[in-house]
């Protein structure tokens, strides 16, 4: 079902957590709410699940406002990063658990159990308390107990953030086809972007309680609408340099390059990322500048140079190899060029 | 597997061990002798009980006879005496009957008070609680020295109670927090009991309540509340919020969320609870002497009778002893292994 933030506002006290958020998330949607901790991002999902008060603003599921309807009359599921597993039960009725209190028919619910666990894995582990399983089990248990009750909405609150790496990108794969195969609208938090980038149909950047851009994961990495979405997105960050545009010219100390922009402004910023650019002979390519370190990463090298006053840090071949200190050019497109106005970080281009 | 002959200095082989998961000699020793000791020191009592309640007057008075059938024959008249021809049934089943229906509604209403006391956030504002206080003071002044009819004392209090909250209680800033709440059950608990028992005494004489079962199950449900939500308060405080909040979204009401979730999570806690508050009331004897008389009688105040005008009656009491020390130790053994048993064990990443 949609659900819908109508300008939220959330302060603790004199603490403004969230403030004035809007955001409608589409049926059948996945949205993923990012940002770094203290982003606001949690606090918004508790108050979508009905664990946290709303200070001013209306929260809508479907049609119907719920900004004051008790968590239990909201039909919305959550899977926390804890897992939030009752250890007293079993991992059947640990699944079961929204259909016991909900008093439904004993055969009823033997039946969905077994049909959820059978989707999730866990159905030769039905007898099982969570003490007994792996954090990768812990989470389908947590999965299927949310699923077994068709809601309206899927919370998750970084629901992988405990697992190993190598599982956390297995159940990546596995939670973006089961909420495609449910199409259950899902709002899932977290402060990964890899994650968010790989689940999203969009997804809402969030910085100190407010948001910053709402769009689908290309649009988001592509182009950015401020200077700190540019640089939270991406991995190494975006490289900025200060300068000044004047007729879509860029000029900086050792810097000076055209951009696909034709205007004028003294004080900009100017964005490439690191894989956009690549390093060429001194004077070759846009910028010059002495190497500062490199960095081996396996597949490739990161080449970290200082040009002007700023530092540049740009993807290379694994092949890569030149003594710190040396001089070294670097160059990219002029569609790579991100551009931002200094004072209010917004996008130029 | 062969060892080595060991090589090391005397004084080192006896008071450093060989391996890792063994003793030396000399710490070996002095560690089983000490346990030994305390062992003595914690049984022999119990022992001597036992060995008394099968001693008859003079096996006591021509004593101490320490070894039943070397030193003296054990007979069966205290056992006979007190089992067969006194009354001590009654006083048994009372005590049985009083402590733990009073340590079940104790732990019960404590444990969903200090419940409310981890997660719900009270703010009593201050003056509505001293409010309050002044207006129950002016209702017993006019009840007891005016002889106003109770009923219209009542009604007014409750009217200007109400006044008050709706006009200048609502001006004051300084509240009662959780803390102070929880400092105020446990203060109930530091004054002297006999301080209270007088005033209980005649509470219950007023309501022709003295010598019953309900008076003690009453009393003892309230003396012992403050130790239940002292107690287990932190074993409340120790469950991970995830828990509770995940069951109010599967759709849970808070009672439900209190009996299904965390009641099952603090059960260890509360067997040690309900063990120790079990003991308290079994063992209580003050109140008990002060509130009852023939019928509900319990055994403390049965032990202590046996110290008689013919002076202390050892055989009977230790006959009383041994029946009463009887049902905490199979109780206590039943418990054991829940109070041992880590039972958040998995709940959140382990």
């Amino acid at each position: 079902m949609r659900v819908r933030l109508d300008n939220i506002h959330k302060a603790f006290g004199h603490v403004q957590v969230v403030k004035g958020l809007d955001l409608e998330v589409a049926d059948g949607e996945f949205l993923v709410l990012l940002g770094a901790s203290g982003s606001g991002k949690t606090t918004a999902l508790r108050m979508i699940a009905g664990l946290e008060s709303v200070t001013s603003g209306r929260v809508l599921i479907g049609d119907r406002d719920v900004t004051d309807v008790l968590p239990k009359y909201r039909d919305v599921a959550m899977v926390f990063q804890s897992y939030a597993l009752y250890p007293h039960m079993t991992v059947f009725a640990n699944i079961a658990y929204p259909l016991t209190v909900r008093k439904t028919p004993k055969a009823e619910i033997e039946a969905q159990v077994k049909e959820v666990a059978r989707q999730v894995q866990l159905d030769t582990l039905l007898d099982r308390f969570p003490k007994q399983l792996s954090g990768g089990q812990r989470q389908r248990v947590a999965l299927a107990r949310a699923m077994i009750r068709r809601p309206a909405a899927f919370l998750m609150d970084e629901p992988l953030s405990n697992l190993d790496a190598k599982l956390r990108g297995y159940m990546r794969a596995e939670l973006k086809h089961m909420q495609h195969q449910l199409g259950i609208t899902t709002i899932y938090v977290t402060h990964d972007q890899i994650e968010a980038m790989t689940l999203a149909h969009r997804v809402a950047l969030l910085e100190k309680g407010v948001l910053q851009q709402l769009d689908t994961p290309a649009n988001i990495y592509n182009r950015p609408a401020n200077l700190f979405v540019a640089g939270f997105i991406g991995s190494p960050p975006m490289n900025f340099i200060d300068g000044s545009l004047s007729a879509g010219r860029f000029t900086a100390p050792d810097s000076d390059f055209g951009t696909l922009s034709t205007i004028t402004r003294a004080s900009v910023v100017a964005g490439v990322r690191p894989e956009d650019g690549r390093v060429t002979e001194p004077h070759a390519g846009k910028l010059t500048g002495t190497i500062y370190a490199t960095e081996l990463m396996g597949d490739h090298t990161l080449v970290t140079c200082r040009i002007g006053g700023a530092t540049v840090t740009v993807k290379a071949d694994k092949a890569f190899n030149r003594q710190d200190g040396a001089a070294i050019g670097v160059d990219f497109a002029e569609s790579a060029v991100h551009l931002f106005d200094k004072a209010t970080g917004e996008r130029i281009n | 597997m062969s060892h080595s002959p060991d090589t090391r200095p005397l004084l080192t082989r006896l008071f450093e061990p060989a391996r890792l998961d063994s003793m030396a000699p000399i710490p070996k020793i002095a560690t089983y002798a000490a346990l030994f000791f305390w062992t003595l020191v914690v049984v022999f009592p119990l022992y001597w009980v036992l060995v008394t309640s099968l001693k008859v007057e003079v096996d006591v008075d021509s004593g101490p006879f320490y070894v039943p059938f070397l030193d003296f024959m054990p007979k069966l008249d205290a056992w006979d005496f007190m089992l067969l021809q006194n009354n001590t049934l009654g006083p048994y089943l009372n005590s049985i009957f009083v402590s733990l229906t009073s340590t079940l509604l104790a732990l019960l209403i404590g444990a969903l008070a200090s419940y409310a006391l981890v997660r719900i956030r009270f703010q009593v504002k201050l003056a509505a609680v001293l409010t309050f206080v002044l207006l129950v003071v002016g209702v017993i002044v006019a009840v007891a020295a005016f002889d106003a009819p109770w009923q219209l004392a009542v009604a007014v209090a409750a009217a200007l109670f109400a006044l008050a909250l709706s006009t200048f209680v609502k001006r004051f800033r300084a509240a009662v927090g959780n803390n102070d709440i929880e400092f105020w059950m446990i203060s109930n608990r530091i004054m002297p009991p006999i301080v209270a028992v007088l005033p209980i005494y005649v509470m219950f004489q007023h309501l022709h309540m003295l010598d019953t079962q309900f008076a003690l199950i009453a009393t003892y449900t309230g003396v012992n509340l403050p130790i239940v939500v002292w107690l287990t308060r932190d074993f409340f405080a120790g469950i991970p919020l995830d828990l509770e909040e995940s069951a109010e979204i599967d759709g849970a009401s808070k009672f439900r969320v209190f009996f299904t979730i965390a009641l099952p999570l603090v059960r260890s806690g509360l067997a040690a609870t309900f063990m120790l508050v079990l003991i308290l009331t079994w063992n209580e004897f003050l109140l008990a002497l002060f509130l009852t008389n023939a019928n509900a009688q319990t055994m403390p105040v049965l032990v202590a009778a046996q110290n008689t005008t013919r002076g202390p009656q050892w055989w009977y009491m230790s006959v009383l002893i041994v029946i009463m020390i009887a049902p905490v130790i199979v109780i206590a053994g039943f418990l054991q292994k829940h109070i041992a048993r880590g039972l958040l064990v998995g709940a959140v990443k382990g």
